[in-house]
């Protein structure tokens, strides 16, 4: 209520406030035009009055003078005539008989005589004088005439008399005026001030805007550079751990192979059986981790290919409800005419399990999981508050979840690796950071939407593929293991002395025949001098000076025909740009099994 | 009543005596000027002149203007007064030998210069509301209300204000202003 009808209050002063120009200004009108009223007036009633005057004195010379007219009394005519002397607004008096002769007289001034014989009659006003002519009569006798002439004010006189009025009404209104014009400017100048502190605001709020932006692109800043230095030590520890753990499984493998020649008692042979199949699915738990690590430090080796984001989500559906169990319901929103991505379709599918694994968490009392896909076009202005993004066409994917949801705290550090809300034992807190990774090494996006009880969607953004690339369809996994021949010869070219002989090793008991080198410069010396080697399996870091990549373009210079297979623990270097592999190049991720290397290695030979 | 017509023979008398030196003076200032002022006076002097209604025997009968003795003006009078009127009445002029109450006149004018017979004919109206005028009586106790005289050659006249107030009529100061000498009201 106070504050209507303070509201008020202002609206109406301001109002009263904003015509006060215009009211000053009719003011001075009005006081212009009544000042000069006045001194019109008064000037006209001046005048009037001494013609009135005139015109008295006139009556009253022509009733006194009658004797003297009708008794031809010169004396007593002049001496009434001279009577009017003492009026100094008189300049002329004079008394004519009935037949307009001149009986008596007195003129103030030489210059300005009476008429010596009298023609006219009546009131003649002139500029500064006035003339009157009054006819003398007693009873019906016309006995003649009395001529007066006096002084009225001149124009001038007139003027200088009542023009002070008009002239200090004239000030006061010019007074007037200027205050009106002083309110306005002032007015104005107020307004200008008011405009300027608004604008003032303004630049201030935008400045705030902006503060608060680059807080939020540093602190984005800040995350990625966490992560990446995160990703240094974690890729670095993984990529160690892939070549023992390339022992470890290598070992086991030839050891169980080798075991089937050995005769053991029955007892022996189902302890080691056992003991042997317990270190081989750790071994590969372990290898299994450690491409996480890899993922999530984008140094996996990525296979991208044309991936219909669809069909591989549809593909997926029921490995998901196997994986979230009965009280978790899936559906899937596909977009129609979704665009092609580029991506590796095997860690697509894992980064999809993986948000449908901490998806489940969420929702220990069941709930609802959707996927949905959708063609997405993120702008510069969105490009601008993340990094390391480019604007343009990207195939989303968001997974989403009615379960527990995320406070900010969680998010800003639900990537990073070893991170986990869940309990001890339950969760390697590596799901999220293999997604990260995945899709940062794919040139993608990722982004969380959460609130606690809210439930969580994660969007997933894969650049959309535009140029349609050479078709690398991954074929289906072969139950046989592919055998080689000792007319195919494989040279192997790692420094890793242990690696070199247990790949070696393998594709011996492959069938193949096996050349080794530990450097680039040894593997070309024996390209050069044995034709027959087929196929280059080469590690692509290599010291001396000539790492996987150099040495098969110089392998290909003196061999064109010559196949090429490359192996890596990551593949930052060489082959890969930004981590991605060059369509055509083939690699095998360290660590490998054997029947992957089989798969492989045919696979190159067969191409 | 045998008294007024003894009176009026006893003027007739003196009317006849006094003829010959009337001619005689007539004869010897023929001045015509004179005579015309003289009767353009004779008819402004009522202007100023307020008579009271007992001055008239009737509401409708005229103002009478009675010559009395010689006439010097010929038809100069008749030809003043002619088509005027005083305060609604008409003009008439009578031509008298002799004055009395009778003849009921308002203005009466004396030509004689004989203050002996104008004594007389002034005492017949004595007390009566009749503007008497003399001509260049130089006796005071013969003039008339008004006197004419010449003076400095141009004709002017003395005013007796209290004979004339004595007998109901009084002057217009207007007049007294212009005349020659006044005698005072007492």
């Amino acid at each position: 209520m106070m504050r209507r009808w303070n509201k008020s209050n202002r609206w109406n002063k301001s109002n009263l406030w904003g015509a006060t120009p215009a009211i000053a200004m009719s003011t001075a009108i009005l006081v212009l035009i009544a000042g000069l009223a006045i001194a019109y007036s008064g000037a006209q009633s001046n005048s009037q009055r001494q013609i009135d005057r005139a015109t008295v004195q006139s009556q009253i010379l022509a009733s006194t003078v009658t004797a003297a007219l009708a008794f031809n009394d010169r004396m007593a005519a002049e001496e009434y005539v001279s009577a009017l002397r003492s009026d100094p607004e008189i300049l002329n008096a004079a008394v004519y008989d009935a037949g307009g002769r001149k009986f008596a007289d007195f003129s103030r001034l030489k210059e300005l005589p009476v008429p010596e014989r009298l023609a006219v009659s009546g009131t003649k006003i002139e500029s500064n004088r006035v003339t009157i002519v009054t006819p003398v009569a007693e009873g019906p006798a016309h006995l003649g005439s009395v001529y007066l002439r006096a002084t009225i004010d001149s124009p001038a006189q007139r003027l200088r008399r009542y023009g002070t009025i008009g002239m200090l009404s004239t000030m006061a209104a010019i007074v007037v005026a200027v205050l009106g014009i002083a309110h306005l400017t002032l007015t104005k100048a107020n307004q200008d001030l008011e405009r300027q502190s608004l604008e003032l605001a303004a630049a201030n709020q935008r400045l705030l805007q902006q503060i608060d932006e680059r807080e939020k692109v540093e602190a984005a800043l800040r995350q990625a550079q966490k992560m990446e230095a995160i990703g240094h030590l974690t890729g670095g520890v993984a990529h160690d751990f892939n070549n023992l753990l390339q022992i470890i499984l290598a070992s086991l493998d030839m050891l169980q192979r080798r075991s089937m020649h050995w005769n053991l008692a029955a007892n022996a042979m189902r302890d080691f059986r056992r003991y042997l199949e317990a270190a081989t699915v750790g071994g590969e738990r372990a290898a299994s981790l450690t491409r996480q690590l890899l993922a999530f430090a984008r140094r996996q080796p990525l296979e991208p290919t044309k991936v219909d984001v669809n069909r591989l989500v549809a593909g997926m559906s029921e490995l998901l409800r196997r994986t979230l169990g009965e009280t978790i319901a899936v559906e899937t929103v596909l977009a129609g005419g979704l665009w092609s991505t580029f991506a590796d379709a095997n860690q697509l599918e894992s980064a999809l399990v993986n948000l449908a694994v901490n998806a489940r968490d969420a929702m220990a009392e069941g709930g609802r999981l959707t996927i949905e896909t959708a063609n997405s076009s993120l702008d510069e202005n969105y490009v601008r508050t993340h990094d390391d993004l480019e604007p343009g066409q990207y195939v989303m994917i968001a997974v989403s979840d009615t379960g527990s949801g995320m406070t900010r705290e969680v998010i800003a550090q639900a990537f990073e690796p070893f991170f986990t809300t869940k309990d001890i034992g339950r969760g390697t807190g590596l799901g999220l950071s293999q997604v990260y990774g995945f899709v940062k090494q794919s040139g993608g996006h990722i982004k969380i939407y959460s609130e606690p009880d809210r439930g969580t969607t994660v969007k997933l953004y894969l650049p959309r593929l535009v140029v349609a690339s050479d078709e690398v369809q991954a074929t289906g996994p072969e139950k046989q293991i592919p055998k080689g021949t000792r007319t195919e010869t494989i040279l192997v070219v790692e420094d890793e002395d242990e690696v070199r002989a247990f790949s070696s090793e393998m594709l011996r008991e492959l069938g193949y025949g096996v050349m080794e080198a530990a450097d680039g410069l040894a593997a070309l010396n024996i390209i050069e001098s044995v034709p027959s080697i087929q196929l280059l399996f080469t590690d692509i870091g290599l010291p001396n000076g000539l790492n996987g990549r150099q040495l098969a373009e110089e392998a290909l210079k003196r061999r064109p025909e010559l196949k090429v297979l490359f192996t890596s623990g990551y593949a930052r270097h060489a082959v890969a740009h930004s981590g991605r592999l060059d369509a055509g190049v083939m690699l095998l991720g360290k660590p490998f099994t054997y029947g992957a290397l089989a798969e492989k290695v045919r696979q190159v030979l067969n191409a | 009543m045998t008294g007024p017509g003894a009176r009026r023979c006893a003027l007739a008398v003196a009317v006849w005596l006094l003829a010959l030196p009337a001619g005689m003076a007539k004869a010897a200032d023929p001045n015509p000027l004179e005579l015309a002022v003289k009767a353009a006076f004779i008819y402004k002097f009522q202007f100023y002149v307020s008579w009271p209604p007992r001055a008239y025997t009737a509401p409708d009968s005229p103002f009478k203007l009675c010559i009395v003795g010689d006439d010097p003006f010929g038809n100069l009078i008749d030809q003043a007064v002619s088509g005027q009127r005083v305060g609604g009445r008409t003009i008439a002029v009578a031509r008298l030998s002799s004055v009395s109450v009778d003849d009921h006149c308002q203005m009466l004018y004396l030509g004689t210069e004989d203050p002996r017979l104008a004594r007389q004919e002034l005492s017949a109206v004595d007390g009566q509301p009749v503007l008497t005028i003399t001509d260049a009586i130089s006796d005071d106790s013969a003039k008339g209300m008004i006197n004419f005289v010449i003076a400095d050659d141009r004709v002017r006249f003395e005013i007796d204000d209290a004979a004339a107030a004595r007998d109901g009529l009084p002057i217009s100061s207007k007049l007294l202003s212009v005349a020659l000498s006044v005698r005072p009201l007492p």
